[in-house]
This record gives structure tokens, sequence and C-alpha cells, in this order.
């Protein structure tokens, strides 16, 4: 690549000379010249060509000086670095230009040796520089991709949660640091049933978000529009998902209908971990997978669902893999073990309470390990 | 996370070890897609020595058996441990591969 370089003397003899001693590396490519006379030309030509590398100034000028342009390049062209070019012994300026920005001076008379060793490393750490505030806007971008799909994330979460003389529901999350996939919603249906949905996306980031949405959105539709059951609603989710993907993206989702009327729950799993019921006395069952696979991979797939009786007082907990691949620092999984031994102990007393303590023991037995995953978990109880 | 891989008449037979998550999922779609040729007509992938797979994993194995598909090819797994037989279990995947519990298996099911 080639480097265009301002040379800024009032001394007309100057243009030639470094045309001629700078010929070889002109020839090749490496250096281009352009020349102004005094520091308002040079701020002018600044101004006008953003192609300007470097400026190599003299001092004593005539309109403004070489310390003057010092002053004024950051307002032209921040990233500029310049070269003083001092009368040898001058201390005093050099010690002014080196205060005022200057990457490094030579003395006259000059030494075109010198001068072209001191443009190399100039012109080195130019584009160290530059590379490193193009590693800075990556990261930049990169984290605001990332706080976009985080809020779009949160956006979509009920912020409340339905409940009656006979059940209460709840719902939290607690976000990866770097932002996952999961997702929660409750959803009021015909005849005070309602649907509950926990779903996790299989990547990251704002593609990521953006099939969350269009998960929940497709959900939410299918889930208030359907005559069928939750199976009926899975297959149709994802046959619309499957419509015209290429991203291999995929949501594993596990969607339930709860009649408060009978206690009566059923459920079908698109790839999903099984529901965890919790019974008063503290024991626990986890339930049959329905055979699904996770949405947006097979188009066409028959999903199936089943069937379960609550009884006051039982709790269902659905959850995501956040909690069953919790990882301590030992590198140990809690498994959906850790939370049936918690319960063992302590059985729920709310959806509230529940959904708080699972959330409280994947905190506690990860410790300080890294959290890869998001956190997520959704509790009924029928009172 | 690494591959190997041999190939014996159209079948590419590669083993992937360690874990397989969001960190390194992208490495693990570049690795499979160099070990597989057009003219190939299986890629039976080795499970055994992998610890973890999360879904970004299963991602890859999805688009790697559309890949396939879209060249008349075969995916086909073997000999996963049980906590990986799980993941595939849970997430419904092996609905869409083929898991086999020896290398053998595999290939005699393939081939016939």
């Amino acid at each position: 690549m080639t480097y265009k370089i301002l040379v800024v003397d009032d001394e007309p003899d100057l243009e030639p000379l470094v045309l001629q001693r700078m010929r070889r590396h002109i020839r090749r490519g490496r250096y281009e010249f352009v020349f102004a006379h005094n520091g308002i030309e040079a701020l002018e030509q600044l101004e006008a060509d953003p192609n300007i590398d470097m400026v190599v100034s003299d001092i004593n000028m005539p309109r403004m000086d070489g310390l003057t342009l010092l002053e004024q390049i950051p307002n032209v062209s921040p990233d500029i670095r310049a070269i003083i070019v001092s009368a040898y012994g001058d201390m005093e300026n050099i010690r002014t230009a080196m205060n005022r920005g200057a990457f490094d001076f030579v003395t006259k008379p000059v030494d075109f040796d010198d001068l072209q060793f001191t443009i190399d490393r100039t012109l080195e750490h130019i584009e160290q520089w530059r590379e490193a505030l193009s590693t800075r806007d990556k990261l930049v971008a990169l984290q605001n991709e990332l706080d976009v799909a985080s809020k779009m994330q949160q956006s979509i979460l009920p912020t409340s949660f339905p409940s009656s003389p006979s059940y209460k529901t709840y719902g939290t999350m607690h976000p990866a640091k770097d932002v996952g996939g999961d997702f929660f919603d409750i959803i009021r249906l015909e005849n005070d049933r309602i649907g509950l949905a926990i779903a996790d996306v299989s990547d990251k980031g704002v593609p990521a978000a953006l099939f969350m949405m269009s998960s929940r959105t497709l959900l939410k539709g299918s889930a208030i529009g359907t005559t069928g059951g939750p199976g009926a609603v899975l297959t149709e989710v994802n046959n619309l998902l499957n419509e015209d993907d290429t991203t291999g993206m995929f949501v594993t989702m596990l969607y339930a209908v709860y009649d408060p009327a009978t206690g009566v729950l059923t459920y079908a799993s698109g790839g999903h971990d099984a529901p965890l019921v919790v019974h008063p006395d503290g024991t626990s069952e986890l339930q049959d997978l329905t055979g699904g696979i996770a949405l947006g991979v097979l188009g066409g797939f028959e999903y199936r669902h089943e069937s379960i009786q609550l009884e006051p007082g039982d709790t269902v907990c659905l959850y995501t893999d956040g909690v069953t691949e919790a990882t301590n620092q030992q590198g140990e999984l809690m498994g959906i073990e850790g939370v049936q031994v918690l319960f063992g102990s302590a059985p729920p007393t709310s959806a509230e309470q529940a959904g708080v303590a699972i959330m409280e023991r994947v905190l506690e037995f990860t410790g300080e390990a890294p959290q890869h995953d998001d956190i997520t978990c959704l509790t009924l109880r029928r009172d | 996370m690494a591959i190997s891989a041999e190939r014996e008449s159209g079948t590419v037979i590669a083993k992937a070890d360690g874990r397989i998550d969001g960190s390194n999922a992208s490495e693990f779609q570049a690795d499979l897609q160099g070990v597989i040729e057009d003219s190939d007509k299986a890629l039976i992938l080795d499970f055994e020595s992998v610890s973890y797979i999360s879904s970004a994993g299963l991602r890859v194995l999805l688009l790697t058996a559309k890949t396939l598909e879209g060249n008349g090819a075969k995916l086909a797994l073997c000999s996963l441990s049980e906590p990986i037989r799980e993941v595939f279990r849970i997430s419904g995947f092996d609905n869409i591969i083929p898991i086999h519990d020896s290398q053998a298996e595999a290939t005699a099911a393939i081939g016939g």
C-alpha cells in the first residue's frame, strides 16, 4: 500500500530534494508526497484529502508555524501523526512540539536516511493504531448487537402472571452474560384455560433473537387460533418455521395447556426437557417426553401430546437446559435431580417460591463458574 | 474438539472428541465441511469421545445432514455415550439422524 505524506515547509528547494532523495520509495509505490508551504495550506490540504497518512512539518513558517499546526491537526484529522523538523539543538521547540503531540522529530540539515527511518517508524505506529481502532470498533459493534438481542429477548417476557383462586403461575429468567436464546410465555386461552410455553433457541445474537421473536409470535397466534391441543399447535408452528428456513436455526419448546376446571395439564414437547411435577410432600416425577423433535428442523412432523392430572398442591415446573446443565466449578452437571433433591427437603409453597427456589439453587450450585446459558423456569401450582 | 477422518469406498468415518458447544461450533462445522467431498455417499460420525454437545452443535449436525441430503448422501452417528444419547432423545434429533451403537453397525446400515 502507498502511504501519502504531507510535507510542510516554506523552503521552495525542499520539494525537489525530497522527491529526488525518496525517488526509489516513490517509484516502488511505498510513499506518495504532497506539499504545503505553511500551516494554513497544510490544514486546507488535510481537510480536502482524507487519504493523507502523516505530516512532516518545519517549525518556522509564515502565516501559521509548525507548532500551531500541530495544535490544529487533531481538529481536522485526529488519527494523523506528525514528525517535526527543527534546527539542530533547538530543544525548546522540540519539547513544545512533542508536548503538542508530535510523534517524533528530525533535525536540520535533514539527513534523508534518518528521515526515511523516522517516517517508517511513524507509519508502523499508524498501522498498529488503525488495527487497534478497527478491533475496538468490531468489539463495540458486537457489543451493540448483543445489547439489541438482549433487549429483544427481555422485551418479549411476560411481566404479569395469570392466577386465580385455584392456581398461580410464575416465570423467571436469569440471562447468560453473552446473550442466550431462552424465552417463556403465558397465554390466556378460551374458557379460562392458560397456555404455558418455554423455549430455547439454538443460537445467540440478533439472528437468534429474531428467530425467537417469530417463534413466540407464531406460537401465540397458533395457540389462540387452534381448536386442537398442544401437539397440533407445535405441528403448526413447526411447519411455519420450516417454510423457508435455510439458517439451520431451531428452537426447543414445551407447550402446555392447563385447564383449571379439571386440573388437567396437557403438554407437547418439541425437543424440550420434560415437565417435572412436584407433590406437596416433596416427592416428584419427571414426566414422559412426547417424542417431538425441536421446531424448525423437520417440516411436516406430527407432534403428540400427553395429559397429566394435577392434584391440589401439585406444582409443575418447566425449565430450560440452563437448569439441568448448570455446571459447578468441578465441572459436574446439576441435572434435574438437583431440583428434585431441593424440593425433597423443602416442598414448594407457591408457584413463585418454587421458581425462585430453583433459580437460587442453580446459582448456588454454579457458584463462581461462568454461566454460558440462560437459566429459565416457568411454574404453575394448583392451589 | 478435534476431528480425524478416514474414507473407504465413498463412506467417510470421522471421529470427533471433547465438547461441542457455542464456542467451537463454527470450527466443528468447518471441519465437517472439510472432510466431506461431493462424491461421498455417507458420513458416519463416531461420537465415542464426545463429552458434551450443545444446541449449537446440534445445529451444525442439522446443517451437515441437509448438505449431505442435497448431495444424495447420508449422515449417521455412532458410539454415543449415554448422556449424549439422552441429548438426542430429548431434542428429538434421533428422529432425523440415525444413531448406531458401533461403527460396524453404522457401516452395515449405510451399506444396506
